[in-house]
């Protein structure tokens, strides 16, 4: 029976695993598990006896992917890692998602460069998925700031959502064999067109099961003023689409910025979604005064969430993964900073309480109740 | 052509999980590429820790032959002789 509520936590010097009975008053932590080297990517895998990943993006020696099979007591290296083939000429530089695939034991993986890798055996063994990693895109593709990974894996029964930055959203109706672009309406502000094909820089994608078609967009905003080619650009931030991704509209409106990186929709409420504007000159909450914001009538209007956040003098910034919901009857949000903060959101993000203060800059947050 | 010398490749202590705990191993290779030619033969798993899916020594490992950095020799082409010592170490970097 489910009655623990489990948090992974990736951070810059490892993964941490936070545990707590479901009332969520107190969570005890163990940890830093792997060599001390980013940690990305991390995943509870509840199919079956539950089992924690996490990625370990070693400057030295290269990506690894660790697994745990007792509760995250423990972790140990998987036999191997993804890897392109070698004659590709490409190499992996870090590992960005990690997602449950079919059956029991298929896990996904997106990596930097931009590419997927799929494993059939819970991590043991990869291959490339030459159907986006070999797409006629691919090397078109851009790094951004943070580098250019594939971040984001939506799996739809036979459909595929895949984020890449800055490479766009690109999706598969055949189960991962084929992709191409889908970002009408997605706007992009670091290039004269303001609507390219693809190579825009989206930060994060979630969805709903209970909406069939509907998807929500974080993507790379903060182009209001822009006033060179093309024209300024606001309001492309923050995006929905209601038929699968083909085409996006903007439901920025009301927030205090359309930058911003996680995107995080309630586990019982397609409707209800979750944001942390930030400013984009500096990446961190406008007036240094943090707040999530909610809209709970999908992107028309939004409210403002900050009850036991600081209110003033709070620069961090939250990364694309370092936010994400439980799926208790009344969840909790739950965040991670980059100054190694770990903050939850009692009540669906009404009241705030800071769980951890002084972990090490926070890259990844998934939470799971087990 | 003679048989290839036979020197000694150093292994630093976070990757010696992946080669039994051998602190050191002894590989026939007349110059750096052919050492790690041997090693991706015969010490797959380590190789993978030196060396990415290109063949490229990592970024932020440093390569020395006896006590010179292959950097400020001929790279993975500098020859070998017997008793040389290989040693693979991380660049100094952190924070």
């Amino acid at each position: 029976m489910a009655d623990r509520v489990m948090l992974t936590i990736g951070t810059k010097k490892g993964v941490f695993v936070a545990e707590a009975a479901k009332p969520r008053r107190s969570f005890a932590l163990r940890g830093p598990f792997g060599p001390g080297v980013p940690v990305y990517a991390t995943l509870i895998d509840t199919r079956g006896t539950p089992r924690l990943y996490a990625s370990s993006c070693n400057p030295f020696f290269g990506m690894k992917v660790l697994r745990s099979t007792n509760m995250g007591k423990s972790f140990e290296e998987t036999k191997s890692a993804p890897a392109f083939p070698k004659e590709d000429g490409r190499a992996l530089a870090n590992i960005w998602s990690l997602e449950p695939g079919r059956g029991r034991k298929e896990l996904w993986c997106g990596v930097e460069p931009a590419s997927l890798f799929r494993s059939q055996d819970a991590g043991d063994s990869w291959e490339m998925v030459p159907g986006i990693s070999n797409h006629e895109h691919a090397r078109k593709w851009q790094p951004g700031n943070g580098g250019l990974c594939m971040h984001t894996i939506i799996r739809d029964g036979n459909r595929v959502h895949l984020g890449i930055s800055t490479g766009g959203h690109y999706v598969s109706e055949d189960g991962g064999g084929t992709f191409r672009a889908a970002n009408q309406g997605v706007g992009a502000g670091f290039a004269p067109d303001p609507y390219p094909e693809f190579g825009q820089c989206v930060h994060k994608i979630a969805r709903h099961d209970d909406a069939p078609g509907r998807l929500y967009m974080q993507n790379h905003g903060g182009w209001a003023e822009w006033s060179g080619p093309g024209g300024p650009r606001p309001d492309i931030g923050v995006l929905r689409s209601d038929d699968y991704g083909h085409s996006w509209r903007s439901i920025a409106k009301g927030l205090p910025s359309d930058f911003g990186f996680p995107i995080v929709v309630h586990p019982h409420d397609a409707d209800t979604v979750y944001v942390m504007p930030l400013e984009p000159s500096t990446r961190s909450c406008p007036g240094g005064a943090p707040a999530v914001w909610r809209s709970e009538n999908g992107g028309d209007s939004w409210s403002r969430l900050a009850r036991g956040l600081p209110k003033k003098q709070s620069y961090f910034t939250i990364q694309r993964d370092a936010m994400d919901i439980d799926r208790l009857k009344t969840p909790a949000l739950y965040f991670g900073t980059t100054t190694g903060q770990l903050w939850i959101g009692r009540e669906g993000g009404e009241k705030w309480d800071c769980l951890f203060d002084a972990l090490p800059p926070i890259h990844n947050v998934k939470v799971a109740v087990v | 052509m003679g048989p290839a010398p036979t020197i000694t490749l150093h292994v630093p202590g976070p990757l010696r999980v992946y080669c039994a705990g051998a602190e050191q191993l002894s590989i026939a290779a007349d110059t750096v590429r052919a050492a790690l030619e041997n090693l991706e033969r015969s010490q797959s798993a380590l190789y993978r820790n030196v060396c990415d899916e290109t063949g490229t020594v990592r970024r932020h490992l440093n390569v020395f032959v006896n006590s010179d950095n292959v950097r400020d020799l001929d790279g993975v082409d500098t020859t070998l002789a017997a008793g040389d010592v290989v040693t693979i170490l991380p660049a100094v970097s952190g924070g």
